[in-house]
């Protein structure tokens, strides 16, 4: 047998120990390609066996905004303090399914990707990560039917909508974050994956998409409870900035921290995990 | 003396089998599902120089998987340490990458997934589309592969970065015999070049070809580890 105490162990480092922060990191940053392009070439597949292709990227959301505009704007047409139901419409739904669709695929993405887990040695985050840029890309021609939308109702841009981009920032990293805890814990238990389209259902009526919070809760303190429920910070967030819906500090204060929190938590959470994945028990 | 590749100091690997996790009926019960702890790799210690190529020998259960995906990071080390001079490149037989994506599109994600960059992966993809020999199956989904197919595919990809040390689990048994000899020509290819080899086989002549020296694993320890005709003769003779 060789005997182990001769020859130095220079340049030799341990594997199978849970990697620093800083080398995770840095691990990470080594994929930034495998980050923005598999996701990019799973878009451009995704309507590869359907006619209008690429198209459906805009159909999608257009049909969306298009059925709960017949049934809530059209069918029953109550007031619910709001002055453009459509332009109000559009922002809160497609703001929220833009969580929505981060999370609920993020949730799914260790549990789709077993194969390559188990062949290839690479920081996972990866996989919640790209799934991220994934919808970020696809959120593109989603704001553009959003901005066509507000602007043939008579919005003109305001200052405002420099915020933009930290606003799109805020709810990413809110986001993501809470797909890299969805991930880890879908990845224990699949119950996860059946439950969460019904937490969004049910969020989706609470954050005031359908119908103005401000028009029917006046109570601060009431309010400030729903500054609790991201969702709702965020919907309200696109239409303050886009079209000068009502707004407080609570909820302005909310989307920052909301942000910092969920990416900061779940980013631990998930590492956390990282040496679980792709094995069962 | 040259350099070492990987130093393996009293590896343990332990892990549990589950017949399923458990249900909340189990938990509410306070029960667990049966879970059965298995000592894979009991205290393994062995050096493997630059350039060296080990052969690894056991019966089935002997814990030569386990120590190879414990080499490269795919299962934690219990206990003692495994020391590598770079990340080891792992092939294994149950490979599956994306089994909905083709072959092509396979083999840019498992490039850019070992941290390749964008242009380095359009440089490669041909050459490594040619090596596999798979021809107009590159492009249909992974699904539709056989093993052997399956096998070509991910030995051509973990080849391609020329990883400075390989990790074969059986992965060349499933080829047919013109992929076997291609990767033999590719494996010794990489020996010239000093790279480092570690390959478990129950094909014993292919250990004999490639290999100088084995280690014959037995219940998750090293019961001899020298030049490969005194250890396979002792291993036959068993």
């Amino acid at each position: 047998m060789t005997t182990p105490t001769e020859p130095s162990t220079d340049g030799l480092f341990p594997i199978g120990r849970p990697t620093p922060l800083g080398i995770y990191l840095r691990d990470l940053w080594a994929r930034r390609d495998y980050i923005v392009r598999v996701p990019l070439n799973d878009l451009r597949s995704q309507n590869a066996h359907t006619l209008l292709g690429g198209a459906w990227l805009v159909l999608n959301p257009l049909l969306q905004v298009g059925v709960y505009f017949l049934v809530f704007g059209v069918i029953m047409p109550i007031d619910r303090g709001v002055d453009s139901y459509l332009v109000f419409l559009t922002l809160g739904v497609f703001a929220f399914h833009y969580s929505q669709r981060i999370i609920s695929d993020g949730a799914r993405s260790m549990v789709s990707s077993m194969g390559l887990i188990r062949t290839l040695r690479f920081p996972r985050a990866t996989l919640p990560l790209s799934n991220s840029v994934g919808q970020a890309v696809a959120f593109g021609p989603v704001f553009a039917v959003m901005l066509v939308v507000v602007v043939a109702h008579g919005n003109a841009p305001t200052a405002r909508w420099l915020l933009l981009p930290v606003l799109f920032a805020l709810q990413s990293m809110f986001s993501l974050g809470a797909s890299f805890a969805a991930a880890r814990f879908n990845h224990l238990y699949r119950d996860l994956e059946n439950l969460l389209p019904f937490v969004f259902r049910l969020l989706f009526y609470v954050s005031g998409v359908l119908y103005s919070v401000d028009h029917y809760v006046d109570d601060a303190l009431l309010r400030g409870l729903f500054a609790l429920n991201p969702m709702y910070v965020y919907v309200t967030a696109w239409r303050w900035v886009m079209v000068g819906g009502p707004a407080t500090v609570v909820e302005a204060a909310a989307a920052v921290a909301w942000a910092l929190v969920a990416l900061v938590a779940g980013f631990a959470v998930f590492r956390a995990g990282e040496q679980t994945y792709g094995r069962t028990g | 003396m040259t350099a070492l590749a990987l130093r393996c100091v009293g590896a343990e690997v332990t892990y549990t089998i589950r017949s399923h996790r458990p249900l909340i009926r189990d938990l509410l019960r306070g029960q667990r599902p049966a879970a059965q702890q298995v000592h894979a790799v009991r205290g393994v210690t062995f050096d493997v120089h630059v350039g060296e190529s080990v052969g690894v020998v056991g019966p089935n259960g002997s814990g030569k998987t386990t120590l190879l995906q414990a080499t490269t990071g795919l299962l934690p080390v219990s206990a003692g340490e495994i020391l590598v001079r770079s990340v080891p490149a792992f092939l294994g037989v149950q490979a599956v990458l994306r089994n909905q994506l083709t072959g092509r599109r396979n083999i840019e994600v498992g490039l850019l997934a070992q941290g390749l960059d964008r242009a380095a992966v359009d440089d490669l993809v041909p050459a490594v589309v040619e090596f596999t020999g798979l021809g107009d199956a590159i492009d249909m989904r992974m699904e539709t592969y056989s093993s052997g197919m399956r096998a070509r595919l991910h030995f051509s990809v973990a080849t391609a970065t020329s990883p400075e040390i390989l990790l074969i689990d059986e992965a060349l048994a499933v080829g047919d015999r013109a992929f076997r000899e291609k990767s033999a020509r590719r494996l010794d290819e990489h020996r010239a070049d000093s790279g480092t080899v570690l390959l478990v086989s129950h094909d014993l002549g292919e250990i004999r070809r490639s290999c100088d020296r084995v280690i014959w694993l037995q219940d998750g320890q090293i019961v001899a580890d020298g030049p490969t005709d005194e250890v396979l003769a002792a291993y036959e003779a068993s």
